[in-house]
């Protein structure tokens, strides 16, 4: 049979004429239409409706203050974020020019091109000062600002309050009440998790690191290094893993748990306690637990502390392509505004990044409180590297959390081979 | 050697056991069907719970609202349906004509061509979609739904090819003898013998590649960039897919909703699978 | 073995006989120019949309081309056999090969054998069992991949899953350990595939012409030495292009593993090729790495096909 190396001779020829690969030319725009269209792309929430109407009269009011401007707004879901603004990124004639995208992002749509630089901007809004300050580092890439925070998302614990009161328990002050309080109602009530954790819950995991001193990383913008093997990093690291285990939450069962699996067991009526977001309330008052829990800002180290929280949430920027510059960041103003914010928290309980506003909601939404104290707290932000993606997609620090949760290594080697490739990846993303 | 009476009370017996344990098979591989239908239907809190009951009772249609709420939920339905059916005529005819020539003609590299044809679903089509990318922004089809049929039918023919390769062989060379002898002309073979003849394997190949077509996510992300007027269904499912707070319920429902027009597809087509050659031929 | 078959190798065919009435100077004429003819649609189609991106996908994979690459924010370098070179240096990337190759192994296996057993069953069976496990099984083919895996998992959740109370497992876990998480995943892999294999070979066996069943079966030959030795053999054609489907596909497995092992299992000890590629190149826009990973799979693959077709050549098929 002579196919292979004929298929070969094929390969080989058609790899000899190589040339290189097809790219495309994303050079910023010098144009500035002052009308036009504006087309704008947002996240697609799973009850749109009142997203919908808050962003319409933004609109509204925008096509009516700017004449001969015109406004699209496409909705898109957010598991295709990746693909679409990659595409749209490769393609400047079907790229939006203002994007909603997530603040964990920044970085690396920032490497690939297609951010426009807003810091002047930025500077020069009156309501920016008032941006909360890990808001506005979620926007920042090497002291550049690409974008306006939108809002905001933190996590904090979920406890039931009528399990605390027929076992006459305190709602937990420090890290090490929190680990002793979880053992005792798993002790009590066997059929539950004392505080229901994750191996694969980076997000729950990282207040536990970070309120024992440790970082993710140390450095700025291209020269990151990774500090997941420091000391305190490793001391926060056997804090959380050590809650894994038949007093608390058995490893057969916790150690492939996400974030949103704690939350379910939770909302199920499941565990004592959980470690879940301000979006997650919605899917708790569906559970069962409804009316019986009440939340707190998860504790820290020392009495009265509050742990760092991850802040997680989505920002609005201007792509590099549009030609529409100055009416485009104006967009992204509006639809960053203070009086958006306050609109889009009414309508889809969006926390908002302004300090002052989020306040005032919290006032009048009982259930935002903790959310809010959480982040006046401080809270903190992943590395503002485009090596985050692929550590995040890798799964580096899942992985090490489970090796040492299903014994396969100890704290010092997960965490040491967790940070070789944190640096591996920081190296190769510059 | 048995006689043929024999034969009969054997099989009597045989074929009413052969016909329990189908049912019995059916009722297992639907059952994740009907724990995905019945989830679209529980309330929300009730999806995942600690008594995990095979029935509810509060059935709510909560979940299927939130999947037609959506926008342009219509629009999608009919963008999918053309892509699915644009690629099942499409590749069946060309896959026939291909197949055809695979098999009752030797030629140089026939082989080759064969297996090269299986090359591209070797690799992952991620690492296609960029390539394909630039070839749709070339040819102009970016968010049109031209950039999901081609490439699903591209993907879709080797399959149809090797696939109908075993029905042509199927049918007697003494046939296209025959016909030729009676003064059939080529096309006339072809369209009106062969291609009849061949009809089950066109079915089962085109409930492949409606189904690849209908389910597809990678492609209408990376392809329908800017404009969702030609999205298509699959989108509509992703939305429940929400990292941190995904929606069960309108995951399941949507999922629903798209699984119902291929049993409708088949149900329409499996006659012509059931009927097939039947003794058409003979000698 | 390329041989023409009886009268039909004349060089250059004459095109005169082509249009020739007689039919066997036609048929002369055909097998020159005929089956490009028949192939043109195909090969268009194919080398347009297939060839040329799988040539595109080995030039990137010596170069430096990330998402940076694509949208024209950095140069593209040529990097020569560094992706390969990096590649090959983990050794995460062997341990997972071998996992995929036993993986999509006993996917390919299962899958076949249950499709095929369930296919001659179909034929043994009248109109209304028949159409019940066709409609099942059609459900489950068509119900989309990340739906199916979503929910076998509830399933078989060992808190809220019904399947472990059925069985009385308590609260067993089946994603924890390596082996039980591997073999769930195989349960849905088969589940939603196996539809493909019984449609596709039950379509074979109704081309199968009647007489020639019920010859063998009035000669009282058992269910088994049916398939042995007639269904097996006219099916060969068909049960090739399903095997190697089948294999194609396993090997490539992702929706599955990525969904109910939460992206390839507790310390990714359920990972497997393609899940890997995504991790490690995909999902960050590496484009070149994942490129070299696919040319990988591409080789193994074709050496598997390549192999299994001169097998069974040897076994006297032809192609």
């Amino acid at each position: 049979m002579k196919l292979a190396p004929r298929l070969a001779v094929l390969l080989t020829a058609l790899a000899v004429t190589a040339c290189a690969p097809q790219t495309s030319t994303n050079s910023s725009s010098d144009k500035d239409d002052k009308t036009g269209t504006l087309r704008v792309w947002l996240f697609q929430e799973v009850g749109n409706k009142p997203k919908e109407k808050v962003v319409d009269s933004v609109v509204t009011a925008f096509e009516k203050a700017h004449d001969g401007t015109k406004v699209d707004v496409e909705y898109i879901p957010v598991e295709t974020r990746a693909q679409r603004v990659k595409a749209a990124f490769n393609d400047p004639a079907s790229a939006p020019d203002v994007i909603e995208y997530g603040n964990t992002d920044t970085a690396g749509y920032v490497k690939d091109g297609g951010l426009l630089d807003v810091s002047k901007e930025f500077g020069d809004w009156t309501e920016a000062k008032d941006t909360d300050p890990t808001a506005k580092q979620s926007v920042t890439v090497d002291g550049k600002v690409y974008g306006a925070p939108f809002y905001v998302g933190v996590r904090a614990l979920y406890y039931r309050t009528d399990v605390f009161k027929e076992l006459g328990l305190e709602v937990p002050r420090t890290m090490a009440e929190l680990a002793t309080t979880a053992r005792k109602i798993r002790a009590e009530k066997p059929e539950l998790y004392g505080l229901v954790v994750g191996g694969a819950y980076t997000y729950g995991a990282m207040p536990f690191v970070w309120a024992n001193g440790g970082e993710l990383a140390t450095g700025e913008g291209g020269s990151y290094t990774s500090a997941i093997h420091s000391a305190a990093a490793q001391k926060g690291i056997k804090a959380y893993t050590s809650l894994f285990g038949d007093d608390n939450c058995p490893a057969a069962k916790c150690a492939g748990m996400g974030g949103n699996d704690t939350i379910t067991a939770f909302a199920a009526g499941k565990a004592g306690m959980a470690i879940g977001g301000d979006f997650s309330h919605t899917a708790v008052e569906a559970g069962k637990v409804k009316g019986k829990y009440a939340v707190v800002p998860l504790p820290g180290v020392k009495a009265g502390s509050v742990a760092p929280a991850f802040a997680g949430g989505n920002n609005i920027g201007v792509l590099k392509s549009t030609s529409h510059r100055t009416r485009a960041v104006q967009l992204m103003e509006s639809l960053a505004s203070k009086e958006t914010q306050a609109s889009m928290f009414e309508a889809m309980g969006f926390l908002p990044t302004f300090s002052d506003v989020r306040q005032r909601v919290a006032a009048e939404q009982p259930y935002v409180k903790p959310f809010a104290e959480t982040l006046a707290a401080g809270t903190k932000f992943v590395p503002a590297s485009p090596a985050w993606a692929q550590i995040d997609s890798s799964l580096v620090l899942p992985t090490m959390l489970q090796e040492v949760i299903s014994g396969k290594k100890d704290v010092a080697g997960a965490s040491g081979d967790a940070a070789k490739k944190m640096d591996e990846a920081f190296g190769s993303a510059g | 050697m048995r006689s043929l009476s024999s034969v009969r009370l054997v099989r009597r017996p045989w074929r009413l056991f052969a016909e329990a344990s189908a049912l019995l098979i059916a009722v297992v591989v639907a059952f994740p069907l009907y724990w995905m239908v019945l989830s679209a239907f529980k309330p929300a809190g009730e999806i995942e719970s600690s008594e995990p009951r095979p029935w509810t009772l509060a059935p709510s249609l909560d979940s299927f609202r939130r999947v037609f709420e959506q926008n342009e939920f219509g629009r999608y339905f009919l963008n999918s349906l053309v892509v699915a059916c644009s690629v099942v005529i499409v590749s069946a005819l060309i896959a026939f004509l291909a197949a055809t020539a695979v098999t009752r003609f030797r030629f140089r590299f026939r082989t080759t061509l064969l297996i090269m044809f299986l090359v591209a679903q070797m690799v992952p089509v991620e690492a296609l979609t960029i390539p394909l990318f630039f070839l749709m922004r070339d040819f102009g089809q970016l968010n049109t739904l031209g950039s999901l049929i081609l490439p699903h039918i591209a993907f879709s023919l080797p399959f149809a090819i090797w696939m109908l390769r075993g029905f042509v062989k199927a049918v007697p060379e003494a046939l296209e003898e025959a016909a030729y002898m009676d003064g059939a002309s080529r096309s006339r073979f072809l369209w009106q013998i062969l291609f009849p003849l061949v009809f089950p394997g066109l079915v089962a190949t085109s409930v492949f590649s409606f189904i690849s077509a209908w389910n597809d996510f990678l492609f209408a992300k990376s392809f329908i960039i800017s404009d969702t007027s030609q999205s298509t269904l699959p989108m509509a499912l992703l939305v429940f897919y929400k990292p941190d707070e995904p929606d069960w319920g309108g995951v399941m429902a949507a999922s629903t909703v798209m699984t119902i027009p291929v049993l409708v597809f088949f149900v329409l087509v499996q006659r012509r699978l059931v009927s097939g050659l039947g003794g058409a031929v003979k000698d | 073995m390329r041989q023409g078959r009886g009268l039909s190798r004349p060089r250059g065919g004459s095109r005169k006989s082509n249009t020739a009435p007689r039919p066997q100077g036609r048929r002369r004429g055909r097998s020159q120019r005929t089956p490009w003819l028949y192939l043109a649609p195909a090969l268009v189609v194919l080398g347009g949309l297939l060839v040329y991106p799988v040539y595109q996908l080995g030039l990137i994979s010596f170069f430096q081309y990330t998402q940076a690459q694509v949208s024209g924010g950095e140069p593209t370098t040529f990097e020569g056999f560094g992706n390969y070179a990096e590649l090959f240096g983990d050794r995460q990337f062997w341990e997972v090969l071998l996992a995929t190759v036993l993986f999509a192994g006993a996917c390919v296996v299962s899958t076949l054998a249950v499709g095929c057993s369930l296919a001659v069953l179909l034929t043994r069976v009248r109109a209304v069992p028949r159409l019940a496990l066709m409609l099942a099984a059609l459900g489950a083919w068509a119900t989309p991949a990340i739906t199916g895996s979503t929910v076998w998992l509830f399933l078989f959740d060992p808190d809220f899953g019904p399947v472990n109370r059925m069985l009385g497992l308590g609260d067993y876990s089946w994603t924890y350990g390596r082996l039980s998480a591997f073999f769930l995943v195989l349960l849905e892999v088969v589940w939603c595939s196996f539809p493909f294999v019984m449609v596709t070979v039950y379509a074979g066996i109704k081309a199968v012409p009647a007489e020639v069943l019920e010859a063998a079966a009035l000669d009282g030959a058992s269910q088994w030495r049916i398939w042995r030795s007639v269904l097996a053999p006219m099916l060969r054609p068909i049960l090739v292009v399903v095997t190697i489907q089948s294999v194609i596909w396993d090997f490539k497995v992702f929706t599955q593993i990525y969904v109910m092992t939460n992206g390839g299992g507790i310390a990714g000890q359920n990972l497997v090729l393609n899940v890997y590629a995504y991790q490690k190149a995909f999902a960050s826009s590496q484009y070149s790495l994942g490129s070299a990973i696919g040319v990988v799979m591409l080789l193994i693959l074709l050496a598997v096909t390549l192999v299994y077709l001169r097998l069974l050549r040897r076994q006297g098929e032809e192609m």
